[in-house]
């Protein structure tokens, strides 16, 4: 390499002309000049303020204070971890005694993904509470279709987050004793809009008061509004050294890239986690947290901020779209740039649209063929999980068998027990993670049951 | 050839670009930006403009589609009528809404929000533009608003998603005892994502009928709104059924 | 009633202030946090100044000597205020250093603290160490070492400036201009023409405001002489390939969203409120405006007064400001602060 102060003929560095002289700072000079911005401080905390960017908390607090909502607190008892987001400010991730909303994207095509995560809470022996009194956010057939407004979205996260709230009386444990858990991204993005706008209106909170108090749902004839809205990646990141712990199969020679969701980190960006130990606190911390700490090598690669083509209807009736995107922008340079073993997910609508949407690169005759599961899946597979009873990757489109070769997991053999396994199901006896009276906490089907465990 | 003819040489190749196409009355046009105007999002998602585009280049529909977030931010701002009208006839389909362009903007808007005002807009309206997106999008909403569901293992066969590839599932066995073998309880149905309790069902119903869901869908889909209305009432039969033994075994 | 007018703050405005005062033999008091005078562009080492074209070091080096060189100026350097008390024409402050200074007045001449790009990560800045920022630049060239990539030392191929980073954006509650960056941007861009003829560079910006006569000495003649390409275009993301910086916008006079590989993004940070803007405000009981900055009492009646009668401010502490009208405003602060104690022994 050649020396950067060499000066070749026909370059010059002469400032404006003759009347040009050097300024001489000496090295150290020089460098104490910059090192303002070399040092790694409580930088965003102290430079974007709450003076600046107005956290929506800050209205919750006082609209609790007028007595006009009750805010669902994350208490000691959910042993909550406090991390930084965007601008430093705090947030609050419980980590145990948890109601799952489930992604019904997830449990419909990728059921590996909400089933790694309940088997991770079991193996940490984690307290939840999974059960059938729930909707979906119904904010993926919103962004897709059009049907549906901000009220009919916000009565709906209202609803299942007091669902989440009384659940616990079925086991005859006092309200508030779950604290939701939610597993899509898109819901997630979804709920966090709605409690802003919800912050924002008192019109819109006059109109949910009259809605849920007909479905029964205000607590003392307030609105119920979650201190913190919480994604599961957030809860696998602030458990990753827990997690690590339990890994039992090496993956340090695993190259993985990460694919964020938007509507995990660019909605409400606020609110994402940034890490100051995951890649210096400049990109979102979930999910590359836990590969890293898992001891796999994250590899960046040049489309990272972009979005993965699902465009909620896109990938029903704008196929083209949405497959080349994913292929064009996300898949092949993953590929071919990074060298990728897996590419690793947070959400539901792009762990889909990355899995399904490659096989179709045949048609134009430059095959592409990348792993993809969601961090949660992955975290399960190095701690042990089954391939196929627990992590379920049979559902997945691509190629999860090379990842699986690389782990040196035997995955034939597995797939053989699994297959094997399907015979006892069939016959009624399969197993599962939880008591099954549980899941049912009122309405047809309810049978009151004892405190658990 | 004599006399003065109508067109000229050039219209009679190519044909009149607006032949076929009627204007839209004026007050159309402005029934319509005020209705996208009147949602409480809508100050809240836009600001001004700077026309900086850092909306379009994030934008990945960008990329792909005669389609820019910028021009539907300018469009909206400078109200202009004909123009939003225009784009509200397929551009704002185009939007991925992955809100990169919110993140992204300087001023603080929202353009993949104000596109879910004006999509709102154009079923409220019942344009033809809507009408077209939702086909597709029946099954979806059939299985939403009567479950509460918006996806179900069922959806997801080779036949509907050919593309996919063979690989949709990897281990030959039928669907139910797929679902079964999933250790999750609440996973073992093969019609909904998840099991959903028919209370939670009817309580989404009320949330439907009071928020004017059911109102747009009748309005770009009367033959889904059918469907529904039916499914709807058995499922409250049900229910009421349910709570009359309930009744019973109590007194 | 000859007490001296304390200064904080030995940049540009502070200098010019204790400057002005000492030329009508008025006494000063000049105090400065850091270990030595001359404000931002001594301190961040910036190159060649808008719009003489002198070096910063020659140009507020000299104005730095001539105070340092002044019997009526008594400099306390590494030292801040701890406490002041008193009303005009009888205040008493505390320095940090132990010394109490009886003073008529006092001018805040504290100046700005420069954006710190880590707080729009999508920009690449503390990710990619070819991502830099206009200060580390104009530290490049002042330092005699030439522009060059900071990961492997080559002259750069390909430079972009991307402006208004952390000006003009309401997701980080930064909404103003920085007023400078522009010119200084074309200013930088023409001195990596003149270093690197080879070396392409591309400024992408939201509006261009090379206000008053800067438009032909820098804007035009950037493009005339030194065939600097302007792009309008607010970027969104820069990422690596692994061998270049990839940056991806929209040309909006095109209407194409566009990928372009460069070698080097350089960041044209906005000026930031100094980071001890709310300490100063509560040492010195005088009001800050809403984007955090020093508050003007008044804008056309008397320059430079704050909040709190007797205390003046100059320079970049109100808001982001140029270095010549700092030095303009750091003057006007000592008339006004002149004309107050002059007020008050009349009275008396």
């Amino acid at each position: 390499m050649s020396d950067p102060n060499e000066r070749t003929a026909g370059e010059r560095f002469t400032g404006h002309g003759s009347e040009w002289k050097s300024a001489a700072l000496s090295a150290k000079e020089a460098q104490g000049a910059t090192a303002w911005v070399e040092q790694i401080i409580d930088r965003r905390s102290m430079l974007t303020n709450k003076d600046r960017v107005e956290d929506v908390r800050d209205a919750m607090w006082q609209l609790e204070k007028d007595g006009e909502i009750l805010v669902h607190r994350v208490s000691d008892e959910h042993r909550p971890v406090h991390v930084r987001t965007l601008y430093g400010w705090d947030k609050k991730i419980p980590t145990t005694q948890l109601w799952h909303h489930k992604s019904c994207g997830q449990c419909g095509n990728i059921p590996g993904y909400p089933t790694s995560l309940l088997w991770l809470m079991n193996q940490m022996q984690i307290e939840y509470l999974d059960e059938t009194d729930q909707t979906s956010c119904t904010a993926w057939n919103y962004h897709g279709s059009g049907i549906g407004n901000v009220e009919s979205l916000a009565a709906v996260f209202l609803r299942n987050f007091h669902q989440a709230y009384v659940a616990s009386k079925a086991q005859g444990l006092p309200e508030g004793y779950y604290y939701p858990l939610v597993h899509c991204g898109t819901s997630f993005g979804n709920y966090k809009e709605m409690r802003s706008f919800l912050m924002h209106s008192a019109k819109l909170r006059e109109r949910m008061r009259k809605i849920l108090g007909k479905l029964g749902r205000l607590v003392d004839g307030k609105l119920l509004i979650p201190e913190e809205v919480v994604h599961y990646s957030e809860w696998l990141h602030v458990m990753r050294d827990e997690v690590a712990k339990r890994r039992v199969i090496d993956c340090s020679a695993i190259r993985a890239t990460i694919h964020p969701a938007c509507h995990v980190y660019k909605m409400i960006p606020e609110d994402a986690i940034y890490d100051e130990t995951v890649l210096d606190g400049n990109r979102v911390a979930v999910s590359t947290g836990i590969m890293q700490t898992l001891g796999t090598q994250v590899i960046d690669y040049s489309t990272w901020y972009d979005c993965c083509g699902f465009g909620f209807r896109h990938i029903i009736s704008e196929r083209e779209f949405t497959r080349s995107f994913a292929i064009d922008r996300k898949i092949r340079v993953a590929v071919e740039e990074a060298h990728a073993d897996v590419m690793i997910g947070h959400d539901t609508g792009c762990i889909t649209t990355l899995d399904k949407n490659q096989w179709i690169s045949k048609a134009d005759g430059r095959p592409v063929g990348l792993p993809v599961l969601a961090d949660c899946q992955f975290a399960a597979l190095v701690c042990g999980a089954h391939p196929y009873k627990i992590v379920q990757s049979h559902w997945h489109a691509s190629a999860t068998e090379t990842l699986m070769d690389k782990l040196g997991i035997d995955w034939r053999a597995r797939k053989a027990e699994f297959e094997e396994y399907l015979k006892d199901v069939a016959a009624g006896r399969g197993e599962t993670l939880y008591d099954p009276r549980r899941m049912i906490t009122s309405g047809p089907g309810y049978k009151r049951l004892g405190q658990p465990g | 050839m004599t006399g003065v003819t109508a067109t000229t040489r050039v219209q009679e190749f190519i044909g009149d670009p607006l032949a076929g196409t009627a204007p839209v009355a004026r007050e159309k046009l402005e029934e319509i930006f005020q209705d996208i105007q009147a949602d409480l999002r809508f100050d809240h998602e836009l600001n001004g403009c700077l026309n900086c585009g850092i909306c379009t280049a994030t934008c990945p529909s960008a990329h792909y589609y005669d389609y820019s977030p910028r021009e539907i931010v300018q469009l909206l701002w400078t109200e202009n009528l004909e123009g939003i009208y225009d784009a509200m006839q397929e551009k704002i389909w185009a939007c991925a809404q992955c809100y990169t362009c919110a993140a992204r903007c300087p001023f603080g808007n929202s353009p993949g929000g104000l596109v879910m005002l004006m999509r709102e807009t154009a079923i409220k309206h019942g344009m033809e533009s809507a009408k077209n997106v939702l086909r597709p999008f029946s099954r979806v909403m059939l299985k939403l608003i009567s479950t509460g569901n918006q996806l179900s293992p069922d959806m997801i066969s080779r036949d509907a998603f050919p593309d996919w590839g063979p690989n949709i599932s990897k281990v030959d066995a039928p669907l139910a005892v797929l679902r079964k073998a999933i250790p999750v309880p609440t996973l073992h149905t093969t019609k909904t994502a998840w099991e959903v309790n028919l209370k939670t069902s009817v309580e989404l119903y009320t949330i439907w009928e009071e928020t004017g869901v059911l109102t747009s869908l009748k309005v770009v889909d009367p033959n889904l709104f059918d469907v529904i209305g039916d499914i709807m009432d058995e499922k409250r039969d049900e229910y009421a059924e349910w709570l009359e033994e309930q009744e019973e075994e109590t007194t | 009633m000859n007490d001296p007018i304390l200064i904080v703050g030995g940049g540009p405005a502070g200098l010019a202030a204790a400057h002005a005062l000492a030329r009508v033999g008025r006494r000063g008091v000049l105090v400065d946090k850091a270990d030595r005078l001359g404000g931002a562009p001594i301190l961040s080492g910036y190159a060649k100044l808008v719009p003489s074209g002198e070096w910063a070091k020659d140009a507020i080096g000299g104005m730095v000597e001539r105070v340092r060189a002044d019997p009526l100026v008594e400099v306390h350097t590494g030292t801040t205020v701890r406490a002041f008390d008193g009303s005009p024409g009888d205040f008493t402050a505390q320095l940090s250093d132990g010394t109490a200074v009886r003073a008529g007045a006092a001018i805040l001449a504290t100046g700005f603290t420069h954006f710190d790009s880590l707080n729009k990560p999508e920009w690449g800045f503390g990710t990619f160490p070819d991502v830099v920022t206009t200060t580390q630049v104009e530290q490049m060239i002042s330092s005699g070492r030439g522009v060059r990539c900071p990961s492997d030392g080559r002259k750069p191929q390909r430079v972009a400036i991307l402006l208004c980073v952390g000006s003009r954006d309401r997701q980080i509650g930064r909404e103003w201009c920085s007023k400078i960056c522009c010119t200084v941007s074309t200013n930088l861009a023409m001195e990596i023409r003149e270093e690197l003829p080879d070396c392409h560079v591309y400024i992408y910006y939201m509006d261009i405001r090379t206000f008053g006569l800067y438009e032909t000495k820098y804007y035009w003649r950037s493009q005339e002489e030194f065939k600097v390409k302007y792009i309008k275009a607010r970027i969104a993301e820069v990422t690596s390939d692994g061998q270049k910086l990839i940056v991806k916008g929209e040309d909006t006079l095109v209407k194409r969203p566009v990928t372009i590989p460069f070698d080097l993004v350089v960041h044209a940070i906005g000026m930031d409120p100094n980071v001890d803007n709310k300490t100063i405000a509560s040492t010195f009981g005088v009001a800050l405006e809403p984007h955090g900055y020093l508050a003007r009492g008044n804008s056309y009646g008397n320059m430079a007064e704050t909040s709190r009668a007797g205390i003046f401010v100059a320079g970049a502490a109100t808001g982001p400001e140029t270095i010549d009208d700092s030095i303009g405003q750091g003057h006007a602060a000592a008339i006004s602060a002149l004309g107050l104690l002059g007020a008050a022994r009349a009275i008396a």
